[in-house]
């Protein structure tokens, strides 16, 4: 890793991490509006296996085990660094390893392609596998996508989430007759979706959406109007009439308030912020 | 969003408060019977608790998830209506009255 | 099985812990601002009723205002009323499709913070020039 040239004050891309921490979290009661099942309470210390090891980092991380029927907690793990990959996925695996066999974690590709091992690190949502160990504080804290019902430690239940992706209709619309061959699309119209196709469904942009947080059971939350708008744009899709009447209601769509913390936590640097400003205005245009 | 087509009037005449602000004692009389004074104001009125209520409704919408959102919602609009009323009649009343 | 059908699977934590950051900061501050405005909405129609009513009522709202809390509430108003203008303008520009890079997004958060604090300042040395 280079040291980071970049201006701590103007956040370049979401990537960056910022290096000047105010709060590390808003000063709220930890027990605001959170129902008694959901309450953490403190785990235990999972102290080094044995050897000695020159560098030692602990990791704070949420745990949940749904036989026990006790509430979530905090488990405090002391990784050895030199023993150890170099990225949060790594420590995370290590753990498993080595420590303690039951955290339980979504990954697969390991190269952010995938979007499986999306969680809250430190504070914001990222991919476990595309974040460095040495960019976490000194203890890092590691929890699960926020405000999602957790089926166990770091997997949390994305049920909804798909339902409302599926609610989009991510799939090419066309009442034309089918083509002998394929539907063709020239390259201008193909680089109109670039920067919208590339999502990989990890949701850490709708799981850090406040709007989504209070909203979540209505507005359908930025990953999946980001798709919504790749449809709409998609030059051989015919349905785009269909997919605005289906948007423009007061929470699907309108319940984003441009608070763009999608925009800022997206792992593949994609802007569903301005994907959903886009649709708005395409509403606008319609009517206007 | 609709508020959208309303902002312009509001940063418009919530300037002229400003240089309203200067200004002390009852003189504030005088300078509210100029006609261009008082249009403005009532447009100010207007356009202010217009985009209040819609503003105060989103926020409502968002927080408030019991029964207790319709009512609420409902009181919105009329506090907001009465008071743009109680707002113009007053005004009127400045830049008419002896 | 039956421990997992009888209870509620926790929510994970969402206020609790997720990082301010400049975009969600300025949304709340935004919001908190246009509630603020709309209280002094309502007291900027108590001073029109005031005026309306005659020079004694008017007097007394005037020395509500004048004084050391007043006062302090007055610099407060005008500071909630400038962070919500410039946001608002910087929502503006969002809504006709602009200023949608991290860059531009983060570069026009802080121009907001600095713009309402010049621009509060600016009216106070004003208004406090104009009183004389
Ligand atoms: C001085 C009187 C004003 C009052 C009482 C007021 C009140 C409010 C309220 C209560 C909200 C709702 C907050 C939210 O939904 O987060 C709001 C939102 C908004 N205000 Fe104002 N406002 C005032 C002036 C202005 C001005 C002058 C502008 C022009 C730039 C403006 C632009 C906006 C915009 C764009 C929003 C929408 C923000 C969003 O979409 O989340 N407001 N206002
Ligand atoms: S811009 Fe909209 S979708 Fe993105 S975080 Fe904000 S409210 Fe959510
Ligand atoms: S838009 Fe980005 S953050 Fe959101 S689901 Fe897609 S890849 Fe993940
Ligand atoms: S494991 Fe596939 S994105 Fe991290």
């Amino acid at each position: 890793m280079t040291e980071d040239k970049r201006s701590p004050f103007l956040i370049e891309s979401s990537d960056q991490l910022p290096r000047v921490t105010v709060l590390k979290r808003f000063p709220l009661p930890r027990k605001l509006g959170v129902g008694k099942e959901s309450r953490i309470g403190k785990g235990k210390r999972w102290p080094l296996p044995a050897t000695a090891a020159a560098r030692v980092k602990t990791f704070e991380i949420y745990r949940y085990d749904p036989d026990s029927g006790d509430n979530p907690v905090i488990d405090i793990f002391e990784i050895d660094l030199d023993d150890c990959g170099p990225m949060v996925l790594d420590a995370l695996i290590w753990i498993k390893n080595k420590v303690d066999p039951t955290l339980t974690f979504r990954r697969s590709c390991r190269e952010g392609v995938c979007g499986s091992c999306a969680m809250n690190i430190d504070g914001t949502n990222w991919l476990a596998c595309t974040r460095y160990i040495a960019e976490t504080d000194g203890s890092a804290t590691i929890y699960p996508l926020s405000n999602l019902r957790i089926i166990k430690d770091l997997v949390p239940d994305l049920t909804h989430m798909f339902a409302q992706y599926s609610l989009i209709e991510p799939w090419l619309h066309s009442k034309a007759p089918a083509p002998e061959r394929e539907r063709l699309q020239s390259p201008a119209e193909r680089a109109e979706l670039d920067g919208y196709y590339e999502c990989i469904l990890c949701f850490c942009c709708t799981s850090g959406c406040p709007s989504h947080w209070w909203n979540g059971d209505r507005f359908l939350g930025p990953a999946a109007l980001l798709h919504a708008y790749r449809w709409l744009i998609d030059s051989r899709d015919e349905a785009t009439g269909e997919r605005l009447d289906d948007l423009e209601d007061p929470f699907r769509l309108y319940r984003c308030h441009t608070i763009l913390n999608c925009t800022r936590t997206c792992p593949k640097g994609l802007n569903p912020g301005k994907a959903i400003a886009e649709i708005k205005k395409m509403i606008v245009e319609r009517t206007g | 969003m609709t508020a959208i087509a309303l902002i312009p009037l509001t940063v418009w005449f919530l300037a002229s408060v400003i240089t309203l602000t200067g200004r002390d004692h009852a003189g504030v009389v005088t300078w509210l019977r100029t006609p261009s004074a008082t249009i403005c104001m009532v447009l100010l009125l207007v356009a202010l608790f217009y985009h209040m209520a819609l503003g105060l409704q989103v926020v409502i919408e968002d927080y408030v998830h019991s029964g207790a959102r319709f009512p609420v919602l409902i009181a919105i609009r009329l506090g907001c209506f009465a008071l743009a009323v109680t707002g113009i009649v007053v005004t009127l009343r400045i830049s008419l009255g002896g | 099985m039956k421990t997992i059908a009888s209870r509620r699977r926790p929510l994970s934590p969402n206020i609790q812990i997720y990082r301010p950051q400049l975009t969600s900061v300025l949304s709340i501050v935004n919001r908190v601002t246009g509630v603020v405005l709309s209280a002094f909405a309502v007291f900027l129609v108590i001073w029109l009723s005031a005026a309306a009513t005659g020079p004694q009522a008017f007097a007394t709202v005037q020395s509500v205002i004048g004084s050391w809390i007043g006062q302090f509430l007055m610099i407060g108003g005008v500071f909630s009323f400038f962070m919500h203008l410039c946001g608002g303008i910087r929502h503006l520009f969002w809504d006709a499709g602009y200023g949608f890079h991290l860059r531009t997004i983060y570069a026009s958060g802080w121009a907001v913070v600095i713009a309402s604090f010049l621009l509060t300042g600016a009216t106070w040395a004003l208004s406090t020039y104009m009183a004389g």
